[in-house]
């Protein structure tokens, strides 16, 4: 009865949302679509006015000149990338999961006041440390290094916030049966409460991939060099260098965007779970 | 001192739960040091520089401090205040930074919910298979690093050779050439059409976001709820706006604030696409900041720039934690 009841309702929607999602969905990948296409045009397609649409002469020489650019060692940017973010991502999830773990489940002098402290410090916008973090880094000889982006983010204020949450649900009795039997601390941490946390680890690792491998706005202000760079700040240099030859940087930036896009899409499922998590609990 | 702080050490690595408290204290001490150096000692160190006319390329004492580095105490903050036409340059900038953040801001977050709630309600209604394909085109662009967006979007509001200016040339049948990004002549009610475009690009990134927690938030409003709606006498639109919406209330309100918190420090994207300009008229706060540390190494006028930016997100995260107050309960 009760599917009865809703059914004539929500066919009725159903059409009328079709009406509006499938142009909007198009229209929102009309952006992609055009680097796509614009990255197979030749250089004279790309200049003419007005602009067509579909590349009428098909070219891949592009995405040669590109890849074969001396000044654009795409693996070397690629792998700077993938530096950063799997030692950021490893580190993260390891200080998120012990500190959310401890604060979950041990008592100490001071825990709630560390623990207000570091939630608080999430409220701190990061371009307050930004002026401060680069002078820290340039003392240590860091600038234009990959460890200038690796040291300062061994914690992360919300991972810890994120894997408390999960660690309180781990049955105190499983803890202590390890105790009884001889387990050291670190032992019972990564044998039996880190499984326990699994999702949360595979949704927050790829949380903070995604989060470093798109990072803009500190990269630019660490890596000044051109060889030690991150994708994102060596897509805008190509981008600035190559000003009327945008079916370069089109195709530059098809190497540097999709391939990862793919990927991401292939792990939406915990992405999604780790935004949704965030923007539900803070 | 030493007489209160002993017996605490002692406890710490004797008795009964020894090994529990020596696991503790070998974790937590790295954490307080590390959170001592990388995160306590910058802000004391970002927010002593806005008391300095300092720059990196200066000899100074202490950190740099003093010296050439002259203390100019609240100077930095006082200069903020000078309205007149004659006040120095980084003051007119940091002027139409906030003007121009608070702008974005003002039309990024209303835009942003009036089309991703619709936009959720709407994925949520279609038929199971085809939900999933919704979701995922348009939440692509959340997962595309920000200046990809950038770039992508500089071709679609290019002057000559944009898709933008292409498909309103072909609907005119006249050649179409709209410097959307580049005339500071283009205002539309007070508001330049350069920030339009950068908010164009900003919100097609951002949606994706905010439309996933809404619809994570419908899938969690109960079946039965609805159904007793409309055994009730129910019909759709009663049921959106007195069932459905008052239980989303609470998500709307926290993630209208965190789209706020973000949208106020916008960078990536103007940097980009505009790098601030025409003539400032996309110079957000956080590129001002970055322009005067980084470009022009006047740090010190920056770190109190930062700080004024600092107060005014602390103003609406202290909002946030109030809706957040159930959530955070130790």
């Amino acid at each position: 009865m009760m599917t009865m009841l809703s059914r004539p309702h929500r066919r009725f929607r159903l059409n009328f949302a079709y009406f509006i999602l499938i142009p909007a969905s198009l229209i929102a990948l009309l952006p992609f679509l055009w680097m796509i296409l614009g990255s197979f045009k030749t250089g004279r397609e790309i200049r003419q006015i007005p602009p067509t649409f579909f590349p009428q002469q098909f070219t891949l020489d592009n995405y040669q000149r590109v890849l074969t650019d001396k000044d654009l060692p795409l693996g070397i940017f690629y792998r700077n990338s993938a530096i950063v973010a799997l030692a950021n991502v490893a580190q993260v999830l390891f200080t998120s999961s012990l500190f959310g773990y401890i604060f979950a489940k041990f008592e100490f002098r001071g825990k709630k006041v560390l623990f207000w402290f570091i939630m608080s410090l999430m409220m701190i916008p990061h371009q307050m440390t930004m002026i401060p973090g680069y002078l820290i880094l340039a003392k240590l000889g860091l600038i234009n290094n990959l460890l200038g982006l690796i040291l300062p983010a061994a914690v992360d204020a919300f991972g810890i916030f994120l894997f408390r949450q999960f660690a309180l649900a781990i049955p105190n009795e499983l803890l202590d049966a390890a105790r009884v039997d001889g387990a050291d601390e670190f032992y019972i941490f990564r044998r039996i409460a880190l499984p326990q946390m699994g999702p949360a680890l595979a949704t927050f690792g790829m949380l903070t991939f995604m989060f470093n491998w798109n990072a803009y706005l500190w990269p630019l202000i660490v890596l000044t060099e051109k060889n030690v760079r991150t994708l994102p700040i060596i897509l805008t240099w190509f981008s600035n260098r190559m000003v009327g030859n945008d079916h370069l940087t089109m195709a530059a930036s098809v190497l540097v965007i999709l391939p990862v896009l793919f990927v991401f899409l292939l792990v939406q499922r915990w992405i999604v779970e780790g935004i949704t998590l965030s923007g539900l609990k803070g | 001192m030493t007489l209160s702080t002993r017996p605490g050490w002692q406890r710490l690595f004797s008795g009964r739960d020894s090994a529990k408290k020596r696991f503790v204290a070998l974790a937590v001490i790295p954490l307080i040091l590390f959170m001592a150096f990388w995160t306590v000692f910058p802000l004391l160190w970002g927010s002593a520089l806005a008391f300095f006319d300092y720059s990196p390329r200066r000899m100074g004492g202490f950190l740099g401090f003093g010296g050439e580095n002259a203390f100019v105490g609240l100077q930095n903050f006082q200069k903020m205040l000078d309205f007149s036409s004659d006040a120095p340059l980084e003051v007119q900038q940091f002027h139409i930074g906030v003007k121009i953040t608070l702008l974005f801001v003002a039309l990024v977050v209303p835009l942003n919910l009036l089309v991703t709630l619709p936009l959720a309600f709407m994925i949520e209604s279609v038929n199971g298979r085809f939900k999933g394909i919704f979701r995922t085109l348009f939440f692509l662009p959340v997962l595309a690093p920000s200046v990809g967006v950038a770039i992508m979007w500089g071709y679609v509001f290019h002057p000559q050779r944009g898709l933008l200016n292409a498909i309103l040339g072909s609907a005119a049948g006249k050649l179409v050439a709209i410097n959307w990004t580049g005339d500071p002549s283009l205002v539309v009610a007070g508001i330049p059409v350069a920030l339009f475009a950068v908010i164009v690009a900003y919100l097609w990134q951002d949606l994706g976001y905010n439309m996933i927690i809404f619809i994570a938030a419908l899938q969690g409003i109960p079946q039965s709820i609805k159904d007793a709606a409309r055994i009730d006498g129910a019909n759709s639109w009663q049921l959106l706006t007195r069932i459905i919406i008052p239980l989303l209330m609470p998500t709307i309100l926290l993630t209208a604030v965190l789209t706020m918190i973000s949208a106020f420090q916008v960078f990536d994207i103007v940097q980009v696409m505009t790098d601030g300009g025409p003539k400032g008229q996309t110079q957000v706060l956080l590129l001002n900041i970055y322009n005067y540390a980084f470009r022009y190494q006047k740090m010190g006028w920056a770190a109190a720039v930062s700080i004024v930016m600092f107060l005014m997100i602390l103003s609406i995260s202290l909002v946030q934690t109030r809706l957040l107050r159930t959530e955070w309960e130790y």
